[in-house]
């Protein structure tokens, strides 16, 4: 038996200690358990490793959609950017409210609205738990400079008397997704409004409600800025959770967005920087400047929203598919292991019953 | 051969339409304009209905629910016309069966609104004028000839 043992971990030479302990615990647990027991345990991995082979497929198609409608929708984010630029040239683009940097003076907190966007399901790894600590340091560098005294400038007093709305650290919570919703409700944040019955594909009238309430709350001076935590898309292994600014609309934040829709600039028809803007056209506007400006800063609006929620959702899947595959591989090295120690406990059984057997033939002759 | 301009329609979901047609017509939110090549350089926001462009005296019917469009003098002094729009599908693809089930969400869609509150109002009211775009534009292009 000692010897068996020994020649076991030998075998597992090529896994690092720690991996050796565990298996040596492991096999320790199921030395003097019966061969039975250890079968249904082979069945039950081999069962969870199928669940996790098969969440992984589906994550990996799931993720090949979401990243190839974030593709899509970046010739429309180019073109917006476009004719915004277009119509920005020609006027005083600091007319409008959702363009404006609103002032605070005297050291008054400018209130917030968080968007937080997070998904609805778990087994994704680490893909909401870092979206959710990038929120929670944030909040904690917020709440440092917090004013002890909730006070809102006097400008703002009467806004906020008619809302009625209470004003917790300056900083709300807009939460798109279950998960974030529970960790921000289970920290005492304010969660002004919840999203969380977005579909996997996400059409662009389901982005409607979300930057609708976002711009009526900002245009009703309810809050100063408008953020969007969320889960940026670099690789199917590289994700990470960003924070930015979507209102008050400011160029350079957008120019920034639009750069990194495109990995290698002006491919796809992207308008890059030169076409059309080194000559300046004069446009002829229809309709009202203004209302015309409202209407499209607020889908520029709607659009980056879209593109960040679309940006989550590869994010998501393919943060799944990671923790699934790792999941499957775990899986597989512990039905390995169990095998053997199956195999031992078997071969134990056998040599036992041979020696028993035999020990009875001595006696008998 | 005359000259044509470069229509371009886009959507945040996809690239509809790319095309060089001799006109088209769109309606904007101030009425409905005709566009030809030479256009001066326009920007304007969309209303919704449909957008005709206009391919070797064929017509090439297109849906549009609210947008934004662009024209302007583009390389090789060719007019481009660019298309930003909220939706945008062709009248073929708009089948009948589409339209039964657009019909019927677009009534599904009212009773609901009924007892919503105002967040998802606005949403409905997205689908709703959608859904009603493309049985009006539907209909109106049923027995009318166009180009697939």
């Amino acid at each position: 038996m000692v010897i068996l043992r020994w020649v076991l971990v030998n075998n597992y030479g090529r896994y690092p200690e720690r991996k050796q302990s565990f298996v040596r615990d492991r096999q320790k647990k199921y030395q003097m358990a019966g061969t039975k027991e250890i079968k249904r345990r082979i069945k039950s991995v081999k069962n969870t490793k199928k669940i996790t082979k098969a969440m992984e497929l589906v994550a990996a198609s799931k993720m090949k959609r979401a990243v190839a409608s974030t593709l899509a929708s970046r010739l429309y984010a180019g073109y917006s950017w476009e004719v915004l630029t277009s119509i920005a040239k020609n006027i005083e683009e600091n007319s409008h409210p959702l363009f404006t940097e609103r002032e605070k003076k005297g050291g008054v907190k400018a209130n917030v609205l968080l968007v937080l966007i997070t998904s609805n399901r778990g087994l994704c790894g680490s893909y909401n738990a870092q979206v959710i600590k990038k929120t929670i340091s944030f909040l904690k560098s917020q709440n440092i400079n917090l004013d002890p005294v909730r006070s809102r400038s006097l400008e703002h007093e009467s806004a906020t008397v008619t809302s009625g709305r209470p004003a917790s650290n300056g900083v709300d919570i807009v939460s798109v997704g279950k998960k974030g919703d529970v960790a921000m409700r289970r920290l005492g944040v304010n969660v002004v409004a919840t999203f969380a019955d977005l579909s996997n594909n996400i059409s662009l009238t389901e982005v409607v409600p979300i930057s609708k309430f976002t711009i009526d709350e900002y245009i009703l001076l309810h809050y100063d800025k408008v953020l969007v935590a969320y889960t940026d898309f670099i690789s199917a292994l590289n994700q990470k959770p960003n924070i930015k600014q979507i209102l008050p609309v400011s160029k350079t934040e957008l120019q920034d967005l639009i750069n990194n829709l495109a990995p290698t600039p002006g491919e796809v028809g992207v308008p890059t920087e030169s076409v059309g803007r080194e000559k300046s056209i004069s446009y002829l506007i229809e309709g009202d400047m203004n209302t015309l400006i409202g209407s499209l800063a607020e889908k520029i609006t709607r659009m980056q929203i879209y593109q960040m929620l679309l940006e989550s959702n590869a994010s998501e899947q393919s943060s799944r598919m990671v923790a699934m595959k790792n999941a499957s591989d775990a899986s597989g090295e512990m039905i390995d292991d169990l095998t053997l120690v199956f195999n031992k406990a078997r071969q134990g059984n056998i040599t036992r019953e041979i020696s028993e057997i035999s020990a009875g033939m001595a006696s008998v002759s | 051969m005359s000259k044509q301009l470069k229509l371009k329609i886009i959507t945040p979901e996809r690239l509809v339409l790319e095309e060089m047609v001799d006109q088209v017509t769109l309606p904007t939110t101030e009425g409905e304009i005709t566009i030809l090549p030479e256009h001066i350089p326009l920007i304007a926001g969309l209303a919704s209905g449909d957008i005709v462009a206009v391919v070797n005296g064929e017509h090439v019917p297109m849906a549009v629910a609210g947008g934004f469009m662009e024209i302007k003098q583009g390389e090789n002094k060719i007019t481009e016309v660019a298309i930003l729009a909220d939706f945008a599908e062709h009248v073929s693809e708009i089948s009948d069966e589409k339209i039964e089930k657009a019909k019927a969400r677009a009534i599904e869609l009212e009773k609901q609104m009924e007892n919503k509150d105002h967040v998802d109002f606005e949403h409905f009211e997205a689908e709703l004028e959608r859904s009603l775009t493309r049985v009006k534009i539907a209909d109106k292009w049923r027995t009318r000839k166009y180009r697939k």
